[in-house]
């Protein structure tokens, strides 16, 4: 089996999986994958819905999400280790060595604060790039093309400033 | 401590088998796929979210564009032959805006999203397993402040899509954005970051 596949074939899979996930014989929802991660908190520290709006307004879809990004780890360890082999631990991508620094410590640390501000940044939008982008723009929601628009915008902006140029050498 | 947690855990499966949106295995089942996919195309690596943001890797606006095309014409079949149904998320301005400029600049520098975090914490990687546990930490933060937060994600301008706009033209609307956004996944540039760490050789199309 091939190693990798190119973006069409894996634009064309994407797409016939959202159709699927839509319809009435897969799960008649869209997809989405930010909702989990403050249910999982929930999970975790034991949150009581009592207590905590968010937690009663997020318990179903939180509960479907985090099924569905259950199944999407053993889908990506069956592919890592079996197809792509490309399983291995390791901490530095190897772009981030090129266009940032070769320190692990600087890694995690930007790590732990950008995944904390995305999904701050996720809830108050209410979805991320599977709710707003694959579902919400696939069925032209206005609402997931205003966050389309901005976070591409924001995304090449940060790429500009926070990565050094092209060539640029660290030493 | 633990039965406690296993318990909670456990629960998150009954509220999926009452829902009504697919059985458990179902819902494994879409996410396995995607999950494959995503690992399949290796859009979940820092050097394809992260790369696009430094413009040295376009294979994830190709694949996005083209899927999101590709979807929304068969999408809107589905739809008027009963197949499937709208679930329009609403305007909610303040928080739509706030939170996609948060969500680009944390994009830009994690290199992951939501969805492709769990994946590439799959193929072992370190960093993004401690940018997870900074998500739930986001996630905690989130419940706690909601009720101060609630305020500034409005007003709420409803669960609006394009083709509402053009009366009488929705079909014409949809084609052409469909097309137009699949003509865009072509025309991008097709630039790729090959990662020597993991020997990458380019994919044939």
């Amino acid at each position: 089996m091939a190693r990798k596949i190119s973006w069409l074939t894996g634009g064309l899979m994407m797409a016939l999986l959202i159709l699927f996930t839509f319809s009435i014989w897969g799960a008649d929802r869209p997809i989405g994958a930010s909702t989990y991660v403050p249910y999982f908190a929930g999970l975790l520290f034991g949150l009581d819905p009592e207590q905590y709006e968010y937690m009663r307004e997020i318990e179903k879809a939180g509960a479907w999400e985090g099924v569905m990004l259950l199944g999407a780890f053993l889908g990506g360890l069956f592919m890592s280790v079996f197809v792509t082999k490309t399983f291995r631990f390791s901490v530095l991508p190897s772009l981030w060595k090129e266009r940032k620094n070769r320190s692990v410590a600087s890694r995690l640390f930007w790590s732990f604060v950008s995944g904390f501000i995305m999904i701050v940044g996720a809830r108050l939008a209410g979805g991320c790039t599977s709710g707003h982008f694959l579902s919400g723009a696939s069925q032209i929601a206005v609402s997931g093309l205003i966050f389309g628009g901005i976070v591409m915008v924001t995304l090449l902006v940060t790429g500009r400033l926070f990565y050094k140029k092209r060539g640029a050498q660290d030493v | 401590m633990f039965d406690e947690l296993l318990q909670r855990f456990m629960h998150m499966f009954e509220v999926v088998a009452a829902e009504g949106h697919g059985s458990v295995w179902m819902v494994l089942f879409i996410g396995f796929v995607f999950g494959a996919i995503i690992q399949w195309s290796r859009v979940d690596k820092f050097e394809k979210i992260a790369g696009f943001a430094m413009l040295e890797d376009m294979t994830v606006p190709k694949m996005l564009f083209f899927a999101i095309g590709f979807a929304s014409i068969f999408l809107y079949v589905f739809i008027e032959i009963g197949l499937a149904h709208y679930h329009v998320k609403p305007i909610m301005l303040g928080g739509l805006v706030i939170g996609a400029i948060l969500f680009g600049v944390a994009m830009a520098i994690f290199g992951k999203c939501p969805g492709t975090g769990p994946i590439s914490v799959a193929e072992g990687r370190i960093d993004v397993l401690v940018g997870a546990i900074g998500g739930i930490f986001g996630g905690l933060f989130f419940t706690w402040a909601y009720p101060w937060l609630k305020p500034i994600m409005g007003p709420d301008y409803g669960k609006l899509t394009l083709p509402q706009f053009f009366e009488g033209q929705e079909h014409l609307v949809v084609l052409i954005y469909g097309l137009a956004l699949i003509a865009v996944a072509f025309v991008i540039p097709d630039i790729e970051y090959l990662d020597p760490e993991d020997h990458e050789k380019k994919a044939e199309l």
